[in-house]
């Protein structure tokens, strides 16, 4: 049974590893992506009646039609 | 599904973008970006992943009988055939697939590099997961940790090509050159895949044949085995597919990210030199000198 044990261990462990990493890094880029694209950053949220509402992360409002990284890592 | 998530040019002047600034003059594409439909089918995926394996483990481990001839070591079956369908045909298979469609004129998109290289990744973790599986499983039953066998060897070949692809794709090109390049060798790597499915019908080898997809599609497994069997399968299938959903778009963000390197550099830049301006020009309440602002700033 230790074999059987080990086996699962192993197979179930990487995987989790992996996917954790594979979170990880996506967090990461997403960060970066943040960073990067500067202080008046804005975001269209899509609202729960699917009508866009736009709403600011940081500066001045400004409309963009796609939704950006920031709402995806919130 | 996974095409809005490419990134996509801006039409016109009416499609103000941020990273266009009000600040600076410098166009930058909208960064990838999943939309809702493909985020939740994202969770569901994962979730439904994550109860299938546990039921798998649940299943195998304290539900089914032990076999009459393998005894517990049968538990173990329950989870590499899964692994190896993954690694080999669904990510591996997906990968040459994805070559093919951007190889062809017709279809030829970074979308297929970037799926193809995704699948590779992924497909690499569980075909590790398969020798490993397999090797412990042989120790007991065979006596040994790993023999020269037809399928072992195979599949090790295997590892070590798309090691070879994912370390390709890491030698600093253009895109469409890294494309190409990484093209010819998973097609060269894939032709590997048939050779690992019939090596058992064409060699004399210590690894089992087909107990499933046997010649005569009749499976020689019944009972709760099978549909623990076949339950690992489908969780197995479910967390790659999450997998790839997300080494997809780390790659998207991460092709995003390289081609607006200079123009990303070049806002930030502009935008300091506007913002230092505006300072300059604007003594403020408190006077003082421009100088001093922009010092301040």
């Amino acid at each position: 049974m230790r074999y059987v044990i080990a086996g699962y261990i192993f197979v179930l462990g990487l995987l989790a590893l992996y996917a954790v990493a594979l979170v990880w890094r996506r967090r990461r880029l997403v960060r970066a992506v943040a960073r990067v694209t500067g202080p008046d950053v804005a975001v269209v949220v899509v609202g729960g009646n699917g009508s866009p509402g736009a709403s600011t992360v940081a500066g001045a409002p400004v409309s963009t039609g796609a939704t950006t990284p920031q709402a995806e890592a919130s | 599904m996974t095409h809005d998530l490419t990134t996509t040019p801006l039409e016109g002047p009416a499609a103000a973008h941020p990273y266009s600034g009000a600040a600076t003059n410098t166009r930058v594409s909208p960064p990838p970006s999943p939309s809702t439909t493909a985020r939740r089918t994202e969770h569901i995926i994962g979730l439904l992943a994550l109860v299938g394996t546990a039921a798998t483990v649940w299943l195998g481990i304290w539900v089914t009988p032990p076999d009459k001839v393998q005894g517990d070591l049968v538990r173990l079956v329950y989870i590499h055939p899964g692994v190896a369908w993954v690694a080999l045909y669904l990510a591996f298979g997906l990968a040459a697939v994805s070559t093919l469609l951007y190889l062809w004129p017709r279809t030829r998109s970074l979308f297929w590099d970037r799926l193809a290289a995704a699948a590779v990744e992924v497909g690499v973790i569980f075909n590790i997961c398969t020798l490993v599986s397999g090797s412990i499983w042989g120790k007991p039953t065979w006596g040994v940790w790993w023999a020269w066998d037809a399928r072992l060897t195979s599949t090790a070949v295997l590892l070590v090509l798309f090691l070879g692809y994912m370390a390709l794709r890491r030698v600093p090109a253009e895109p469409e050159v890294r494309a190409r390049r990484s093209a010819f060798v998973a097609l060269f790597a894939a032709i590997d895949i048939p050779i690992i499915h019939f090596s058992v019908d064409w060699w004399n080898t210590l690894h089992q044949g087909a107990t499933v997809l046997n010649a005569n599609l009749s499976p020689t497994i019944h009972g709760s085995m099978a549909w623990t069997l076949l339950l690992g399968f489908v969780a197995l299938t479910l967390v790659f597919v999450w997998m790839l959903l997300v080494r997809y778009r780390i790659g998207a963000i991460e092709d995003w990210l390289a081609a607006n390197e200079l123009d990303l550099a070049l806002a930030e830049r502009q935008a300091e030199g506007v913002a230092a301006s505006r300072v300059a020009s604007d003594p403020g309440p408190a006077g003082g000198s421009p100088t001093d602002r922009v010092g301040v700033a």
